[in-house]
């Protein structure tokens, strides 16, 4: 048994949360109540499918009813989000000790999220972990689902990792991280919440998934053609994606089956760990059946910029690591056929000492989509995880707001009076100035 | 394939060289000897001729370069099923030793786990989602094998492929019980005239996709009795006219795709209106301009379409409001894509919205993104603004018992009482159109006449309406060199001549007097 334990802080957190055990419910044929669909009880039976038992307990704990609870601890620093999943469709999914939440919330303030308000209930949050872990027979390690600039998704955080280094020492820790938007900003000192947090869980995470509001809006508004989505739709479309990195994790699969393999697969340099995630296709759902989508077409979309969920440009980057997880029915004759094709595009440049190379699994589970939700249903589709020096451009950007604000000492007072020290903020500034250059430095040639 | 060749060869389905086509004529073609077939191409102008060659006519084709001749070897007739599935799904996992290294950016591509892979779906009998789409599929093969081999399959997607007639369809879902959804987009069919296919063939089915296939809506519904359990059926382009009302087929369907059939015009869409369980029905690009319910008066539900919550109007040639005003007579309907159509597109694309927003009153969903409870509110009350005046003309009152809009109004606004009712009727205030604020808008055009000094010459000025008398003397006393406490203003309007109105108050303003444009200043020192 390798359990998987997922941690959602904060309300991007909790709501990507909601979405993605939505989606692993369909997926594994759980009922919004927890027990499990009576015609796949029937398939259970067959001998086939005991892998299947076996690979979906990584996420789900079976109760002695036969209810299958997530293994998931949500919490937030104010209840409203929360009780959005405590009176939600699926309520009685998760066991109320699972749904954590304060009194007051961070107001998008890092200290408030890190110091004043998280170190009251980080001891709740720890405790609430330990009965989770004892659950598990031989713990693989966290997923942790957070927004960047918000105040409890980069405060609470980055103090939870720290705990969590030190109780748990050598599991592994994956993260799913919002980056801010750009363009989409919620609150002006997303900057100095992002910097602040990346800098203190730098060390403490072996490797975050990052997830771009802008792309995301971005690729709802060509692909799907919602001009203006809801969170609702952003939050699915993480959810597909989420549902296809952690797929080998809870199907039987060939890649990535444990978060060990992420890291030796994804991570050449313990500092630069942010692969980036494209999937496709992404079809409306008023365009069902429409266009047909060959393997080899879903490949190539991969490697285009629209298909991306953060926006960077890796033509003008290097690969370090990259992945290609089918789903569904794929066969290893179009999947070789399309990767020849590949091979012609001379924009895909790795760096001289890769050491990890291109990895290609298929895994058969058909990817699934919400029945009446804004994506059509498709039977094959591709996610691709890649380690690109690319990405360096989103910390640039970042780091640049960053500065712009910082330069003024603008918004600073908010830091200070809940203890913050202007230390802090020049000490994370340039750690992350150092990521930077780490980045161009393995993105040079000999 | 040359000697098994019989006058059976017309109407299958073939391809050359990837183009697909319809074998419409074999035989000899003098003064050339040998054997050739005469082919339809499905793409039209593929072909040399229509058919007729040298002054005979051998074949029709619908097209004048629709047709073309070929030597019968050169034209694929496809495989059955089974072999395509075989040949797609069961293969050898390849010797380490003899596996080609694809590279990409110079770097060896790793294939992780395809050996169990293939392995795993090689078992064909635990096939259950597949594919064989462009697999040259143009028959069931023999009677059974499918049944023993893959009985498992519910997903079968057989888009363009070469099947030939509905009667290959069924035999192949026959063998297949647990068939569930099934893509036959572009395979040219022809449909049987004869009884329907046997009981159970299709019990399971919930999804046909039948895009692209030339099929006509007689044959839908003729063929629909083998599908007691669909629920979604897609029939984009294929040029269909809805010709008769479903009697006692289709009563599951939940989903209705008729896009891109261009035939289609708002009449026909009588005939599908009382399918109960319709909830989606997409009619994008069908070239549709106008709908009506006449069942239902104005502001009344109509019986057609009970049960219809999502309606895709994209692409179409939409652009009266009487359009709209219809849509609010459904029952069920809370979510409306209308992309791309005249009304919505445009410089007033933003307003329009609001005012569709506004004129249908239970719509959650307008082309996809939600309606959230503020901006209904906003759209209501610009709305009601809008047409304000237009109430207030058409009879409208703010007294109930005087309110009595025309019935041309209210037909062209049939939610507008509803919204006087539930934000109150607009007050008059609201309903003054603002001048827009230019500076020009507030200047007075006025002379300047000194009734005193003859010799001094009448001047013209443009003041503005707010400018105090103050301020007017001090402007004077700098172009007539009269110090300030010297002067003395009057005025006098063309419309009141012989009487002069002094303007003895410093702090008024000229529009305090009444200055109008046109008038003359009196000044006198």
């Amino acid at each position: 048994q390798r359990e998987c334990l997922s941690i959602h802080v904060g309300q991007a957190g909790i709501q990507i949360g909601d979405a993605c055990w939505e989606l692993y419910c369909l997926e594994h044929g759980i009922h919004p109540d927890g027990f499990i669909l009576d015609n796949r009880k029937d398939q259970l039976e067959s001998a086939e499918t005991e892998h299947m038992d076996a690979s979906f307990n990584t996420f789900f704990c079976e109760t002695r009813a036969g209810k299958h609870v997530p293994r998931a601890l949500f919490i937030d620093l104010e209840p409203t989000v929360i009780d959005g999943i405590r009176t939600g469709k699926h309520r009685s999914l998760f066991h109320p000790e699972q749904l954590v939440s304060g009194k007051e919330d961070a107001a998008n303030n890092y200290a408030r999220g890190h110091y004043s308000l998280g170190s009251e209930i980080i001891d709740l949050v720890l405790e609430r972990i330990r009965k989770l872990a004892e659950q598990c027979s031989g713990l693989q390690g966290f997923l942790i689902f957070r927004s960047l600039g918000g105040g409890t998704g980069s405060g609470f955080t980055s103090l939870l990792m720290e705990h969590l280094s030190i109780q748990y020492g050598r599991k592994t820790k994956l993260e799913f991280s919002v980056y801010p938007a750009p363009r989409i900003s919620t609150a002006v000192v997303e900057p100095y919440n992002s910097i602040l947090t990346t800098h203190f869980t730098l060390e403490n995470s072996d490797c975050t998934f990052m997830v771009d509001n802008e792309a995301l809006y971005d690729i709802c508004h060509h692909k799907l053609g919602v001009e203006r989505p809801s969170y609702t739709i952003i939050n699915r479309l993480i959810g597909q994606a989420v549902s296809s990195i952690t797929a080998s994790l809870r199907f039987e699969g060939p890649l990535n089956v444990d978060l060990n393999e992420f890291q030796t697969n994804l991570v050449p340099y313990p500092r630069i760990h942010f692969p980036m995630t494209a999937f496709a296709p992404i079809i409306s759902a008023d365009n069902a059946y429409h266009k047909d989508f060959s393997v080899a077409d879903i490949t190539t979309a991969c490697f285009e910029v629209s298909n991306q969920l953060v926006k960077c440009d890796p033509r003008l980057g290097k690969y370090m690591a990259c992945c290609l997880l089918y789903r569904g029915d794929v066969v290893p004759k179009d999947v070789n056929a399309a990767i020849a094709a590949m091979k012609s595009r001379n924009s895909v440049q790795f760096v001289d000492w890769c050491p990890t190379g291109f990895k290609v699994g298929i895994n058969s589970q058909p990817p699934m989509t919400m029945p009446g939700g804004e994506m059509a249903k498709v039977q094959q589709a591709v996610c691709m995880l890649s380690n690109t020096t690319a990405v360096v451009e989103a910390w640039a950007r970042l780091n640049h707001k960053f500065d712009l604000m910082y330069a003024k000492k603008a918004f600073l007072h908010w830091y200070i009076r809940e203890g913050m020290e202007e230390e802090e903020f020049s000490e994370a500034r340039k750690d992350l100035a150092c990521l930077e250059k780490d980045y161009e430095e393995v993105g040079q040639s000999f | 394939m040359n000697d098994t060749l019989t006058s059976d060869v017309i109407g299958r389905r073939v391809s050359v060289n990837g183009e697909c086509a319809t074998v419409r004529f074999y035989g000899t073609v003098p003064p050339v000897a040998g054997l050739w077939l005469g082919v339809e191409w499905d793409n039209p102008e593929r072909g040399k001729h229509d058919g007729s060659h040298g002054g005979t006519v051998y074949f029709k084709c619908s097209h004048p370069t629709g047709g073309s001749f070929i030597r019968p070897h050169k034209a694929n007739f496809g495989v059955d099923f089974l072999t395509a599935l075989r040949d797609r799904y069961e293969d050898e996992p390849e010797d380490d030793a003899k596996k080609q290294i694809v590279t990409i950016g110079n770097i060896p591509v790793e294939t992780i786990g395809f050996g169990s892979v293939i392995k795993k779906q090689s078992q064909l009998s635990e096939l259950r989602d597949i594919s064989l789409r462009s697999c040259a599929v143009s028959c069931s093969g023999d009677k059974g094998d499918i049944a023993s081999t893959c009985p498992n399959i519910r997903v079968v997607n057989l888009s363009q492929n070469l099947l030939s007639a509905w009667e290959e369809v069924t035999d192949i879902a026959e063998q297949l019980r647990h068939l569930e959804v099934l893509d036959l987009s572009e395979n040219k069919l022809r449909f049987p005239l004869g009884s329907p296919a046997p009981v159970g063939t299709f019990a399971a089915l919930k999804v046909l996709v039948l895009n692209r296939t030339g099929v006509t809506w007689a044959e839908v519904l003729h063929c629909a009795q083998g599908w007691p359990a669909l629920e979604e059926l897609y029939l984009k382009s294929n040029n269909i006219s809805i010709s008769e009302r479903p009697a006692d087929v289709l009563q599951l369907v939940r989903l209705l795709d008729l896009s891109s059939n261009q035939s289609i015009d708002e009449n026909q869409l009588f005939l599908i209106a009382y399918l109960p369980r319709l909830e989606r029905l997409i009619l994008g690009d069908i070239g549709i301009s106008s709908l009506h319910f006449p069942d239902a008066g104005v502001g009344c539900k109509t019986a057609m379409f009970p049960s219809l919550q999502s309606l895709v109007l994209d692409d179409n040639r939409i652009s009266q409001w009487s359009v709209i005003n219809e849509l609010d007579k459904l029952q069920s309907l809370h979510s409306l894509s209308c992309l791309r159509n005249p009304l919505t597109v445009g410089s007033e694309a933003k307003t329009h919205l609001q005012f569709i927003i506004a004129k249908i009153g239970q719509l959650r969903t307008l082309n996809r993104c939600e309606i959230r409870p503020e901006e209904r509110r906003g759209a209501e009350l610009d709305y009601r603004k809008a047409f304000g005046k237009e109430w207030k003309e058409a009879g409208g009152h703010q007294d109930p018992d005087q309110d009595r809009p025309s019935e041309a109004f209210l037909a062209a606004h049939p939610r507008y009482q509803a919204l006087c009712r539930k934000y109150g009727a607009p007050e008059d205030g609201e309903l003054k159109t603002q001048q827009p604020f230019l500076l020009k808008n507030q200047l007075l055009t006025l002379k300047i006449n000194c009734p005193d000094r003859p010799d001094q010459k009448a001047l013209e000025k443009q003041l503005p309406d707010s400018m105090t008398i103050q301020k007017v003397k001090g402007l004077l006393s700098r172009l007539l060199k009269v110090p300030v406490s010297d002067l003395l203003l009057a005025y006098e309007s063309p419309k009141m001549p012989g009487r002069e109105i002094e303007l003895e108050n410093d702090q008024q303003s000229l529009q305090f007097y009444s200055v109008e444009n046109g008038d003359c200043l009196l000044v006198r020192w």
